[in-house]
Formats: structure tokens, sequence, C-alpha cells
């Protein structure tokens, strides 16, 4: 199966690099209201996964015949404060989390400062967990901050 | 508006939105995963630091699929340099070479600015624009709605801050 992750992960790797969707310009004109590329990238993306996503529940399988389960995300004051400063961030990269290693493959080389910085962000928020917890309602840790 | 990856033509974004959405769905059919990026840091820290944060079970049994997830998008990034004109270390950055126009210092001093409020916010947040923006929302999940809201709105006024009034350009 990891073959099988490798290969989604690239064609993944290859859209984002070729849409704008991993491009520095792109996302600011997102944000700047001058480029509907990455709005319409978004919109058809989520409109094609929800009906999708709603079929293979009905299924209630995998092609290989596991029962489906989906973890949701918790809901808590992080989702707002940690969205906000994830837009900070997302606005001064230029890049989110998915298009960081793509423009690290492409070759450009402040993506790796980016990578650097979005790691020690992470490494930070996983020290002060158990001190956020009360002030953002976080799930315990058994539950975890879900997975995306 | 070209790409900053060797000035190419982008992919239309109907078929852009069809292949992530494909990605995504593949992912859940295949292998019962739901799509997300940023849990990835998670997992790359986990492999360093002996916090309990990340040696709880959500991280270290999501290792196995996501970093080779993660590494796919390296690889696909490479190949589409390879293939779109050749693959060599840059740091061309477009919109901000006109406008800002830091050096290659300043420019991993500011990206790795960026990369803090990433990682600090994705994961406060439970997720980023593959996680929340679009499994979240093609799922119907509130949280998801609120993240998404939360970051697009945030990205508008920073990127506005930056380009409409600390480093305004003609014609942008």
């Amino acid at each position: 199966m990891t073959l099988v992750y490798l290969i989604l992960g690239t064609v993944f790797g290859f859209i984002l690099s070729r849409s704008g969707a991993a491009d520095y310009g792109f996302i600011q004109g997102m944000f700047l209201f001058t480029e509907f590329q990455l709005y319409g990238i978004v919109a058809v993306a989520v409109l094609v996964t929800a009906p999708g996503i709603w079929l293979i529940k009905r299924r209630g399988r995998t092609i290989l015949g596991q029962r489906l389960s989906i973890e949701m995300k918790p809901f808590h004051r992080g989702n707002v404060a940690g969205g906000v400063l994830f837009g900070i961030g997302w606005s001064i990269a230029g890049m989110c989390p998915g298009p960081i290693l793509v423009n690290i493959g492409e070759g450009k080389i402040y993506a790796l400062a980016a990578l650097a910085g979005a790691l020690v962000g992470a490494g930070l928020l996983g020290a002060c967990y158990p001190a956020l917890q009360r002030p953002f309602a976080l799930p315990p840790l058994k539950v975890g901050a879900g997975e995306g | 508006m070209p790409l900053i990856l060797h000035g190419l033509p982008p992919l239309h974004w109907a078929l852009a939105g069809i292949g992530i959405a494909g990605v995504t769905l593949a992912l859940l059919l295949l292998a019962n995963r739901r799509l997300g990026i940023s849990t990835g840091f998670e997992d790359i820290c986990s492999l360093a630091l002996p916090l309990p944060y990340f040696q709880r079970a959500a991280v270290t049994s999501g290792r196995g699929w996501r970093l080779p997830l993660l590494a796919g998008l390296v690889l696909g990034g490479f190949l589409s340099a390879v293939l779109g004109g050749g693959w060599q270390p840059t740091w061309a950055l477009g919109l901000f070479d006109e406008a800002i126009g830091l050096g290659p210092a300043g420019k991993l001093a500011w990206m790795f600015v960026g990369g803090l409020f990433i990682g600090f916010g994705t994961r406060l947040a439970g997720g980023c624009t593959s996680g929340h923006g679009i499994f979240g929302l093609a799922n119907l999940e509130l949280p998801s709605l609120v993240t998404t809201i939360s970051f697009l709105g945030a990205g508008i006024v920073t990127t506005y801050i930056v380009y409409r009034v600390l480093f305004p350009l003609v014609g942008l």
C-alpha cells in the first residue's frame, strides 16, 4: 500500500504544481480577488468530492472490503484562532502545507525555510498543547486534533 | 497569469479540481483514509520529539500512510519541473521579487516566519486547506466551515496589508 500512497501523493503534487495552487502569485491573486483560479479549483474539488464521499459512505466499505470509518474533526475555539494564524502564514509564504512540499520538489530553495518554520510551529503547538487545552477547549490528547 | 515554474500556463481550474477530488476519493475508497496534509507535520515531529502530543496513537498510527503521501508531493513537484522544462534550484518568487525584492537571506527569514504561522495554526485548527477546506467541507463538517472561513479571511486581510498597504505594486 505504501506505493499506492506514494503514487497518489505524486499525482496530487503534480496537480498542485501545475494548477497554481502551489504558486506564490496565484495565492496572492486569490487573496486579492484578482485571480479566480484557486476559487475554481477548490469549488470544483469540493463539489465533486461531496457526492463521492456520500456514495462511498452509502457503500460502507473500501474496495478491499474494510469497513469505512471517517474520523470527524472536533469543534473548538482552536478552529477560529488556528485558522486565523494559518491564514496569515498562508498569505506570507504563499503556500499551504501540501504546496510547501511541492515547491521543495520543484527546486524552490526558500520553500525549505517554510518547511522548517512549519515543523517548528507544529512542534511549538505540541509543546504548548497542555497549556492551550483549557483556554481553547481543545479535546483531550487521546482524541487529538484530528487528521488534516 | 503564468506560473513561476518555467512560466508555464496553469491547468484549467476545473480539471485541477476534478483531479484533486479524484485523489481525495481514491484515498477514501481504496484505504479508508481521510485526506489531510498538515497532520504529516506532526508525523515528522513525532520522529524527533518525545512529547506526549506527538506520541499519541492518532499520530503514530498514521505515519505509515501519510509520510509516503508527503514524499509523493515532493516527487510530484519534482516531476512537474522535470517535464516542464527541467529541474533546477531557484530563488525566483514572481510578484514578491517585483514588489518586496528581498534577497536569499531575507526570503528564508520571510518564509520561515510564514511557516511558523502555518505549522502552529494548522495544528491548533486541526487541519489545513486539504483536511478542512476540501475533505471537511465536502463531508459537510461545521468545524471545517468555521476554520475555512477563518483562514480565508485572515489570508485576505494579510495579503491586503502586504500588497495594498506596505508594498503596493502598480498594475496589481
